[in-house]
This record gives structure tokens, C-alpha cells and sequence, in this order.
């Protein structure tokens, strides 16, 4: 082989949101495998205390200690053999948010000695990563002015933090920031949205650049050898009324690559061109090098909220594929070998529109994961609909600017779920699907073990075998699960980890199709499984 | 003003406030990931089918629910048109069906009645300017006016008693009697303002680029903090061109006389 593969895989550390910088989601680990998954048992388990919005967080591992952030900005460090807190930061939110992006965080980021998170009002701060202590905070934007915060992890790419911001449902126009590690000076920030006089403005129609969203609400993948950070645009502002933004609205709905240094922009590739539908390209970006056509090309993977998945070259934008993780999508009927967008069908100003997936997504924000034992990309997807109705709209600075209504419903076979299936990365042929009642909206894990690791709405933490699906184990954790697992080892011995607590916007909007999830109870807990030692 | 509120109060059932209400909640309330058509519950809780009080729903619409995503509408919406939502919200006690497919705006409907910004018209201009998000580093990005802002800078309302040219002097100015030069251990040097201490630590915001990064650092990590030093207010406000600073002065002449 010509190109040496980067190996995406963690090992006894989970040192990123992601696992690696790759977001491959998969742990080399393969102690815990298909032949002893049944054994496994609870080992030790955390309770952030609070069960507000769920528990939506990536713990991070490094060197035998987790670290975990919770609702409301809570931040644990945690004895990750025995559970016991080692240390806690609290940080102080002011009493009126009043924010719909809240109160959930999905993680931290750590590296150079520290622990960074942001925050509901809108600030990164740096703890000590030994005691916890807050060594600098900085304001991002005025939260009630921007309507912006930041729920997402960080990303920490040599001596600077990078974080994206909410706010793409907000009239605001959306950035990424990188502050320096150590004294919190900031570095620079890419706008998502070019202003007047840079390459692309022209792409927004009068005034709307300066409220046209373009959020950057999850968290950026990075190249070490190309040296380039990749991060998902969300939707442009208002969602679902695009009149008074006419054109094709760069960089939303698009996958920038930045160089971590300056912020400058290498290339993009925008997915949706003049987004009318919310369908963010927000989440994640996962790198592989694989075959394509017989060559070996280093690819970037992103799914959006459309429930279309595209690959593209990460050398340079290029495109190479895309395909579908759900089957109910009316919006388009496909994408073209040029990457472009088959019949677009867009909600109607005034009037009832069917739109299929929902606004929650043909995927929700919790990552897939890639094994490169099978070679297969494991992500879920949801069967959900809903009218739209859009609305001429004006933005008013930091509020809500949705330009539109909507209500859920299920897909014409009458028959709303969730599930998790295996696809070949590039081709999107399917392998097996696992079925659920609900949706899935918690992160995969893939293990060494050949194992498949996610949790559903009703509070099961389960493995499937990776090869056909079929389930091997589960565990009731008395929650539904809305975060993502993650797998390490401390002293030779393997554990998942898993949140477990159910929240979030999207759980909110579920009771419109399944009355009886109004009801599910929240939570806000951690559980770590392992195989059980060895008796005397 | 009182009187009209009151007149709304005894209202609530009238088919009018309650359509105006519709309109307000359709385009506030209902929107996206909020409270769902007809309040069928969405990442806000579920509003149909449910027995609220009138001066609860009142207040938290007004004030917002502290802690939670529930923002205060007072001073984004006019108080009779809160009293159309609660009218509204509580038109929807007794709906027992799913809410119907959200036909309800017209096309061309603007949006629901903001409130604009309430000072004078000579002081709009310095209000946008003070607050401008198309420039990275604003006036706001230091100074808080009208509960908007970071408070790290000097309260504005004080030095807004000075005569225009004295205010227009003082924010060009070359030297500050506020800032200090923080030394430390490692050889950094850099402006500072001082945030707080006790007997291990101190707080500073390090001012070396906007916006200002509030440290805590040992005591035992700093040299000296000591007075003078070659920071520039000037600098700060570059992105501004004389005519918009003079601009900016009736705005915090205005916000001066709200003091209460």
C-alpha cells in the first residue's frame, strides 16, 4: 500500500470527543468480545446530580482518570477504576438563560494540562486538569445579544482551543473560535458567514448575512498530517423561510477546512446550496483512507440532518458519494455522481408542507462509528415526517428566527421508528439494520471485540454483534440514553462507559408522534461495565 | 397603561385578544423546536390540554423561567400583547385533539409586534453602534449599558456625565487610570484590570487582545501589578470612525438619564 492509513483507533485513553481526532468512535480494545459480552456487569456508577436536559456528554479518559461534564456546566474528574470523584467545578450560570440551546453540555476537550468547556452563557473556561481549578474564562459573544452559546466539546489542536457556537435558529451569523491554551488570548475566528468584500458574501441577499446562522454547533475533526481542522456548518437562519436570503448561502450546511494556525479556510464543500429545511451539516466528520476506484484517497465522511451522508476528498472538497441513513426523505430525490441535489422539494409559504425526515433529523447529532476490523460505518437513522408550514419572518437580533411551524408525523407506511444499521463507508450498501421503537439518539461505539455499543430511549444499554447485528447483550439503566459510550482500560482491564439520561430538544419534540414519551423519566448517570475478575 | 392592562385582564375570553394572541404565539411560541402548533409541546412543555393560571402564565411569559430556556419576553413583546398570549394559552385548556396542521399564518403576515429600541431617535444610531455584531470587538464586548454587554470596563453611565468633547477625548485616549501592567513570574507582561483576590489568588482580566480573558493566577506566579503603562483605550475603539464615536455619545448621555 502506497499511503500509510492514519490509525483512528483509542486504546486505554479516550483522549477526544471523538475517541481520536478521526471520530472513529472505535476502541482497539478487544477484551470484552462476542463470546463474553454476556458476562458483563456494572461496575461502578455516577451520578452528576442533575437530570435537567439529560445526560448528553463524551466522557474523556486520559491516564486512568474521566472526565465528565453534565447539565448546567458541572465538570467531574473522576477515578475511572473506581468511580471516585477526585475532583468537581461548578460553574456559576446566571439565574435567566433563556436560551433554547440549554442546559445540556456534550463534553469537554483536554489537552496541555487543562480542561475546557463552554458554556450556556456563552464562555470558555480552562481548569487545571489536576485540581480543577478555573485558570481563565472568556466571554465568546454576549449571549443574550447573540442568542448563541456553546453546548458543543471543544477541540484542542496544539497550543489552541477551538469551539463553534449555537445559535443557527437564532438570527445571528455563526463563527468558530480558537483562543490560546494558556492564556485564553483569542487566536482567531472564522465566520461562517463571509462579510461584505470576502469570497461568497455574494452568495446572501442584502442584509440577511448578518443574520443567516450558519451555527457550528458540534465538534471539528483534525489532520495532522495535511494539517487541516474540519468542522460542520449548520443551517442558514431563518430554517424554513428563504426568501429574503436568496442564493446558495455559503459556508451553511457545508464542511469547512480550516488551517488550525490562522482559521484561514482551505476549502468547503457545501451539501445543500440554499438550505429551506433546518437540514444542518453540523455533525461530526469522520477521516478514513480507504480504496475508491482502486486508488487510495484520504475521505471525510459527514451525515446531516437530511439523512444524506457524503464523502468527499479531505485533500481538497472533492466529491465522491453520498447516500442515504433513512428511507423516508422527501426533500430531494437523491444526489448526483457531481454531488449535486436531485429535485429539491421545499415547504410552502403559508400552507402545509409534508416534509420527510422531521426536523429531528434522518439522523440525529449522536456520532456513528467506523470499525476498521470489518470495514463497515455504523450509524442510526430515524423514520419520521412532519408538516411545515414557513413563514415570512424578520430577524430581530439574538431571538428565535425559525421563519416557519411545524408538526411531527410519521412516515406515509404509518409505522415511526429508529435504527441502527452497518454500511459500507463509501458505497452506503447496507449490511444489517437493527430496529427500534423510538428513535436511537445516543452515539455508537465500535470495539475491537467485534461489538456495537449504543443505548435507546427506553433506558437499554446494548451490544450487537458487529458482524450481523444480532443483539448479545443489554442492560436497564433505568433511563434513556441521549449521550455517547466510550471504551478504555485502567490497569490491563477494559470498561464501557455509558451516560445514560434522557433530555434534550429533540426528546421534547417526540410526543407529537408517541404521546407516551412525554412522560419517560430523565436522568443523569454514568455506568461502567467490565468483565467480572477472576474469583479466588 | 394600567388601565389598558386591566381592560385586557377582564378580556382574556374575547375572541380578538385571543386571535391576536394566535398570531403573537404562532410567531414566538410555536416556532420550530419551542412549544409546538397549538402548544402541542415541543423542547417547551406541552401548553394544550392543560389547566394554567392566568397570572402564572402571565408572569413566567413576562419574566421567563429562571434556569430553564424560557426567555423573558418583557421589554421583546408590549405588555397588552403578553396578555393576548395568555388569552391564547389559555384558550387551549380545554383542546383534547392533536392541533391541526399549522395553516394559521397567511403569507405575507409580518412578524409579531416587537418592541423597538425605547430611547430617543438621536441616541438609535449610537445604540446600534455601541452594540454593532458586524464589528468583532464593540463597545459591548466591555462595557454593559441597559443590562446588555459585558461588565469587565468602567460603568458608562458614570463617565456619560462628562461634556461630549470630554467623552470623546476620554474614549480616544491614550492612557487609562484604570489599567495596570501585570508582570509574571514566566515573563509575561501584559495590561491588566484587576477582578478580585484573596490570600492565594488574584484575579485579572488580561486586556492584551479583545475580548478581555478573566485569569486567576497564584500569587506566587506575579512579579507586580503596578500602575502606568502604555495601554490604549484609542486602540480598542480603531473599528470606529470619529463621526460614529461622536455618535455613540447621546446614546450613553440617554442611558444616563434612565439611571434611576
Amino acid at each position: 500500500m502506497l499511503l500509510m492509513a492514519e490509525d483512528g483507533s483509542t486504546r486505554a485513553n479516550w483522549p477526544h470527543y471523538g475517541g481520536t481526532y478521526q471520530f472513529w468512535r472505535y476502541s482497539a480494545l478487544e477484551q470484552i468480545n462476542r463470546s463474553n459480552v454476556k458476562k458483563l456487569v456494572p461496575v461502578w456508577a455516577f451520578q452528576t446530580g442533575v437530570v435537567d436536559g439529560g445526560l448528553q456528554a463524551t466522557p474523556i479518559v486520559v491516564d486512568g482518570v474521566m472526565y465528565l461534564s453534565s447539565s448546567w456546566n458541572r465538570v467531574f474528574a473522576i477515578n475511572a477504576e473506581t468511580g471516585r470523584e477526585l475532583w468537581h467545578y461548578y460553574y456559576q450560570n446566571p439565574r435567566q438563560i433563556g436560551i433554547i440551546y440549554s442546559p445540556w453540555n456534550r463534553g469537554v476537550a483536554v489537552g496541555e494540562g487543562r480542561v475546557f468547556m463552554g458554556t450556556l452563557d456563552n464562555y470558555v473556561v480552562a481548569l487545571d486538569q489536576k485540581t480543577g481549578r478555573e485558570l481563565w474564562k472568556v466571554n465568546v459573544e454576549d449571549l443574550q445579544q447573540c442568542g448563541c452559546n456553546i453546548t458543543g466539546a471543544p477541540l484542542v489542536v496544539k497550543n489552541k482551543v477551538m469551539v463553534g457556537v449555537t445559535g443557527g435558529d437564532s438570527a445571528h451569523r455563526g463563527y468558530i473560535t480558537a483562543f490560546d491554551v494558556v492564556t485564553g488570548r483569542m487566536a482567531w475566528r472564522f465566520y461562517t458567514i463571509p462579510g461584505p468584500g470576502e469570497k461568497g458574501h455574494e452568495t446572501w441577499e442584502g442584509e440577511s448575512w448578518k443574520y443567516g446562522g450558519g451555527a457550528s454547533w458540534m465538534t471539528g475533526s483534525y489532520d495532522r498530517e495535511l494539517n487541516l481542522v474540519y468542522w460542520g456548518i449548520g443551517n442558514p437562519a431563518a430554517d424554513f423561510y428563504g426568501e429574503s436570503r436568496r442564493g446558495a448561502n455559503l459556508y451553511t450546511d457545508s464542511v469547512v477546512a480550516l488551517e488550525p494556525e490562522t482559521g484561514e479556510l482551505k476549502w468547503y464543500f457545501q451539501q445543500i446550496p440554499h438550505d429551506v429545511w433546518d437540514w444542518d451539516s453540523a455533525y461530526e466528520s469522520v477521516l478514513l483512507d480507504l480504496p475508491v476506484k482502486g486508488k487510495m484517497r484520504k475521505l471525510l465522511l459527514n451525515t446531516n440532518k437530511g439523512g444524506y451522508t457524503f464523502v468527499v476528498d479531505r485533500t481538497n472538497g472533492e466529491f465522491i458519494s453520498a447516500w442515504p441513513v433513512a428511507e423516508a426523505i422527501n426533500w430531494i430525490k437523491g444526489v448526483d455522481e457531481k454531488g449535486e441535489l436531485i429535485e429539491r422539494y421545499e415547504p410552502q409559504i403559508g400552507k402545509p408542507t409534508f416534509i420527510c425526515p422531521s426536523v429531528g433529523g434522518g439522523r440525529q447529532w449522536n456520532q456513528g462509528a467506523y470499525s476498521p476490523q470489518t470495514g463497515w460505518y455504523y450509524t442510526t437513522g430515524i423514520e419520521w415526517c412532519q408538516e411545515v408550514t414557513a413563514q415570512k419572518e424578520e430577524p430581530k437580533e439574538g431571538l428565535n428566527f425559525f421563519g416557519g411551524v411545524l408538526q411531527l408525523k410519521p412516515p406515509p407506511t404509518g409505522r415511526a421508528y429508529g435504527h441502527l444499521d452497518a454500511y459500507h463507508p463509501v458505497t452506503g450498501q447496507k449490511f444489517w439494520t437493527y430496529s427500534s421503537k423510538y428513535p436511537l439518539l445516543a452515539s455508537v461505539l465500535a470495539t475491537a471485540g467485534d461489538l456495537i455499543f449504543t443505548g435507546d430511549a427506553e433506558g437499554d444499554f446494548f451490544a450487537l454483534d458487529a458482524q450481523s447485528g444480532t443483539k448479545l447483550w443489554s442492560f436497564q439503566t433505568g433511563s434513556g440514553h441521549r449521550g455517547s459510550s466510550i471504551s478504555y482500560a485502567v490497569k490491563g482491564r477494559q470498561y464501557i462507559a455509558t451516560p445514560s439520561g434522557w433530555g434534550s430538544a429533540v426528546a421534547g419534540l417526540m410526543p407529537q408522534i408517541w404521546p407516551e414519551t412525554e412522560e419517560f423519566r430523565s436522568g443523569s448517570t454514568l455506568f461502567v461495565f467490565a468483565l467480572p475478575e477472576e474469583g479466588p | 397603561m394600567i388601565w389598558l392592562v386591566l381592560l385586557l385582564v377582564q378580556n382574556l375570553t374575547d375572541p380578538g385578544t385571543i386571535s391576536r394572541g394566535k398570531r403573537i404565539f404562532v410567531q414566538t411560541c410555536s416556532v420550530g423546536y419551542c412549544h409546538g402548533v397549538g402548544g402541542a409541546a415541543g423542547a417547551g412543555p406541552r401548553l394544550r390540554g392543560r389547566k394554567l393560571d392566568k397570572d402564572y402564565v402571565y408572569r413566567v411569559t413576562r419574566d421567563g423561567i429562571p434556569q430553564s430556556a424560557m426567555p423573558a419576553w418583557k421589554g421583546r413583546l408590549r405588555d397588552e400583547d403578553i396578555w393576548a398570549v395568555v388569552a391564547y394559552v389559555l384558550s387551549l385548556s380545554s383542546a383534547v385533539e392533536p392541533a391541526s396542521a399549522p395553516a394559521e399564518m397567511p403569507p405575507g403576515v409580518g412578524p409579531a409586534a416587537f418592541l423597538q429600541f425605547p430611547g430617543p431617535a438621536e441616541a438609535k444610531r449610537g445604540h446600534d453602534l455601541f452594540f454593532d455584531a458586524t464589528r468583532g470587538t464593540r463597545c459591548a464586548t466591555c462595557h454593559s449599558l441597559g443590562e446588555r454587554g459585558i461588565p469587565i470596563g468602567p460603568d458608562l453611565r458614570d463617565v456619560a456625565s462628562e461634556n461630549p468633547a470630554q467623552l470623546l477625548s476620554l474614549i480616544r485616549n491614550n492612557r487609562s487610570k484604570h489599567v495596570l501592567t501585570a508582570r509574571l513570574e514566566s515573563g509575561e507582561v501584559f495590561p491588566a484590570l484587576r477582578a478580585g483576590q484573596n490570600e492565594k489568588w488574584v484575579k485579572l482580566y488580561d486586556l492584551t487582545t479583545p475580548p478581555p480573558v478573566l485569569r486567576t493566577l497564584e500569587r506566587s506566579q506575579i512579579t507586580s501589578i503596578v500602575e502606568a503603562n502604555d495601554w490604549q483605550h484609542a486602540a480598542v475603539v480603531r473599528n470606529y470612525k470619529t463621526e460614529e464615536l461622536q455618535a455613540i455619545i447621546p446614546y450613553l448621555k440617554w442611558e444616563r438619564s434612565q439611571e434611576k
